[in-house]
């Protein structure tokens, strides 16, 4: 079998099986935990839990105006990479075409031009986070393998992707190949690593919510 | 039969001049994109070269690839390789058939011994000993070991011949294998596609015959000249791809409208064949133009790529039911998870307060 | 060369429509000719390896026009080879069958094609000795 069929074929079935398994497993795991149980009387006029739990989920898209200045460029390079792996993850038609066959479904791409010039953004703004991490001493000595593994991951299907589309390095199915097996693998670390903040991050800042805006605390 | 007059000597007998070399080469110079003053050297080569001895071998084919050889556009022009190569054995188009047919290979064999040229069309059955596919009772495996054993060059034409082809399509019910993994170290060109044009055939034997080398090849034993780029990088509808047009089913506005076929399962992009360039027919259309996407025939195992109509990004394997099954398990074990969690945290109050706690 | 039910889909090549690519074809036929006319260094410029529509090949052939000279060859099909009206750019059209199989410019004193090989002049000799020992040993020898 030549890589490109073991990319399309076993490999990404085992990767995604792996992820669906560990997200679950996760999920599942954590939110069919007995609740928290707060036994105190809610505040008086406090909001319903749900309303708490989106204030602070949205509210907290942006830092606080205490931290802004300091967490400046975390806020921004991180939205300019997140905003960057979404469009060319959801826009590019092969992409679309991928997904479609997956949940039966598609929309409107993008024009190819733009999916490469956020792909060069977003890879631009990877590093630059790599850069600050090492070069900032708090971050570099609280950040564990777990971080960097997370970053290598998701960096190399950015540069992969890149390459593929403009066939440079090697042939394009041995650049289409290494690309897909770079997915493989980042579906794979997924769920049992920092990357699992995608799905965790909601209900992470909606338990807050909830807890403080029943307390009446300020988020 | 010997052959030991050169090319040039046996035209100018029939009162064809060099000019007709001169017109040949330019013609195959200009289909394999070599620079025209190359057609003079081709030319020369030809002239000087003795009329090559070519058996053609067809195993588990459909013939596809003789029809596109002989189905020439140029006719008067593409007919000269036959007039270059004498084509000893050839069960379709040769007059004597049966045991005489065989009597012809094995003269053409011995008269020719470490000169003559091998076409292999189709692939070869290995299971059971190889009984799957037998000419006069010898097995094909057995009549292509003996016919290779003492020839110049082996030209596998055809996916078939050069990668197994749809024989080999899974489940290969016969251990259908390509005439690469059987042939040892012969000098070897694969000339694939379902079928190959037939300017790539004879552009490849003239090329040969010409130069008396093979000329250069891909990774996969295929010419450059006709196998150098994909289909993707040379079709028309490109500037679709990129724009985001494209057909979502067939014979819809976009299709009408002659938008990329990339939805509708092409896949020129990891094909390799000239198919954009040259195309069929004497260059009047190829697939795309037609309006069906790329199958990759060109290409190993494209019978087994993920469906015709399925595109390209499409997961290979039953994908469905796989990740159902996964999403079980991992219901499974989450809730396994979080019992035990609650089974711990129930243990751990209910029990006496101590000084190991 | 198009299908005539292709015109009711998609259009699949501007054939009709010039795109302008004729246009380094011809500085490029200049620059080779002034090479030519000063050291006498040939060229030849195969137009199968162009994207060139039917009409920018129109264009081109309409431009360089015709020249003094015109030939036609009758080997392994029809082809047709002539002067244009500039001097040293040559026209050569191979057709092989129905359609065109070639096409070239060649900047040259004249296209290797219409002149004769010693060989062919060789064997020739060797004809023509053959002929006239015929007819000279009677009346029975072919005349014509």
């Amino acid at each position: 079998m030549d890589l490109l069929s073991f990319a399309r074929g076993p490999a990404l079935t085992f990767a995604m099986a792996i992820f669906v398994i560990g997200v679950l497993w996760r999920l599942i795991g954590v939110l069919s935990l007995p609740a928290w149980r707060d036994d105190s009387p809610p505040r008086k006029g406090a909001p319903p839990a749900w309303l708490s739990a989106l204030q602070a989920i949205l509210g907290k898209m942006i830092p606080h105006k205490t931290f802004l200045k300091e967490g400046m460029f975390t806020t921004v390079n991180g939205y300019v990479f997140h905003i960057g792996l979404a469009i060319c993850v959801f826009a590019f038609a092969p992409h679309i075409l991928f997904l479609k066959s997956l949940f039966g479904f598609d929309w409107p791409a993008l024009p190819n031009g733009l999916i490469y010039a956020a792909g060069v953004i977003t890879a631009g703004s990877l590093l630059a986070a790599l850069v600050y991490r090492l070069a900032n001493p708090v971050m570099k000595l609280i950040s564990r393998g777990n971080d960097y593994i997370s970053w290598t991951l998701t960096f190399l299907p950015v540069v992969t992707g890149l390459a593929a589309s403009s066939h440079i390095g090697a042939r394009y199915e041995t650049l289409l190949a290494l690309h897909i097996l770079s997915i493989c693998v980042f579906l794979i670390w997924f769920p049992f690593g920092k990357l699992m903040h995608a799905f965790l991050f909601v209900f992470s800042r909606g338990a807050t919510g909830i807890r403080f805006g029943r307390r009446g605390a300020q988020l | 039969m010997k052959n030991v007059q050169s090319l040039g000597a046996l035209m100018e007998e029939r009162g064809v001049s060099r000019r007709a070399f001169l017109k040949y080469a330019s013609y195959v110079a200009s289909l394999m994109a070599l620079p025209p003053a190359a057609a003079a050297a081709m030319a020369e080569g030809l002239a000087k070269a003795r009329r090559q001895s070519v058996i053609w071998l067809s195993f588990q084919e459909c013939t596809g690839c003789t029809e596109s050889i002989t189905r020439a556009h140029s006719p008067t022009l593409e007919n000269l390789i036959f007039d270059f190569i004498s084509l000893d054995y050839q069960e379709v188009l040769m007059a004597a058939c049966g045991e005489a047919a065989d009597a012809a290979r094995h003269a053409a064999m011995a008269d020719n011994k470490g000169k003559y040229i091998v076409v292999v069309e189709g692939s070869v059955p290995t299971k059971d000993g190889g009984i799957y596919s037998a000419i006069g009772g010898v097995s094909n495996l057995q009549m292509l070991q003996e016919t290779v054993e003492n020839a110049f060059a082996v030209v596998a034409v055809g996916s078939c011949a050069s990668f197994g082809g749809i024989p080999k399509a899974n489940p290969n019910p016969t251990g259908a294998v390509a005439i690469s993994d059987l042939i040892g170290g012969k000098p070897l060109i694969n000339i694939s596609g379902c079928p190959p044009i037939p300017e790539a055939i004879v552009g490849s034997l003239s090329y040969i015959l010409s130069f008396g080398k093979l000329p250069e090849l891909d990774h996969l034993g295929r010419p450059k000249a006709f196998f150098g780029e994909t289909i993707h990088d040379r079709c028309y509808r490109r500037p679709f791809y990129e724009r985001g047009l494209f057909a979502d089913s067939f014979d819809d506005d976009g299709a009408r409208q002659g938008w990329c076929l990339y939805k509708v399962g092409c896949k020129g992009p990891v094909t390799y064949n000239a198919c954009a360039t040259l195309k069929w027919n004497g260059g009047v259309s190829f697939p795309i133009q037609s309006g069906h996407g790329c199958l990759g025939c060109s290409e190993p195992n494209f019978w087994d790529g993920g469906g015709f109509y399925r595109p390209l990004p499409t997961p290979l394997g039953a994908t469905g039911t796989v990740l159902a099954g996964a999403a079980v398990a991992g219901a499974a074990l989450g809730l396994g998870a979080s019992h035990l969690a609650r089974k711990h945290q129930k243990n751990y109050l209910a029990a006496p307060k101590s000084e190991e706690d | 060369m198009t299908s005539s039910c292709a015109n009711s889909l998609a259009p699949e090549l501007p054939a009709h429509k010039k795109t302008g690519m004729a246009e380094p074809v011809l500085r490029e036929i200049h620059a080779r000719l002034e090479s030519f006319a000063a050291t006498g260094q040939t060229g030849a410029i195969d137009l199968a390896g162009m994207p060139l529509t039917r009409a920018d090949r129109e264009a081109l052939e309409a431009f360089l026009g015709r020249g003094e000279v015109s030939a036609t060859l009758d080997v392994a099909g029809r082809s047709e080879i002539w002067e244009t009206a500039y001097s040293g750019v040559w026209w050569v059209r191979h057709w092989g069958g129905d359609a065109v199989a070639s096409e070239l410019i060649e900047i040259t004193a004249i296209p290797e094609i219409l002149k004769t090989d010693r060989t062919d002049a060789a064997g020739a000799v060797k004809r023509l000795a053959l002929t006239l020992q015929q007819r000279d040993r009677g009346s029975n020898g072919d005349g014509a």
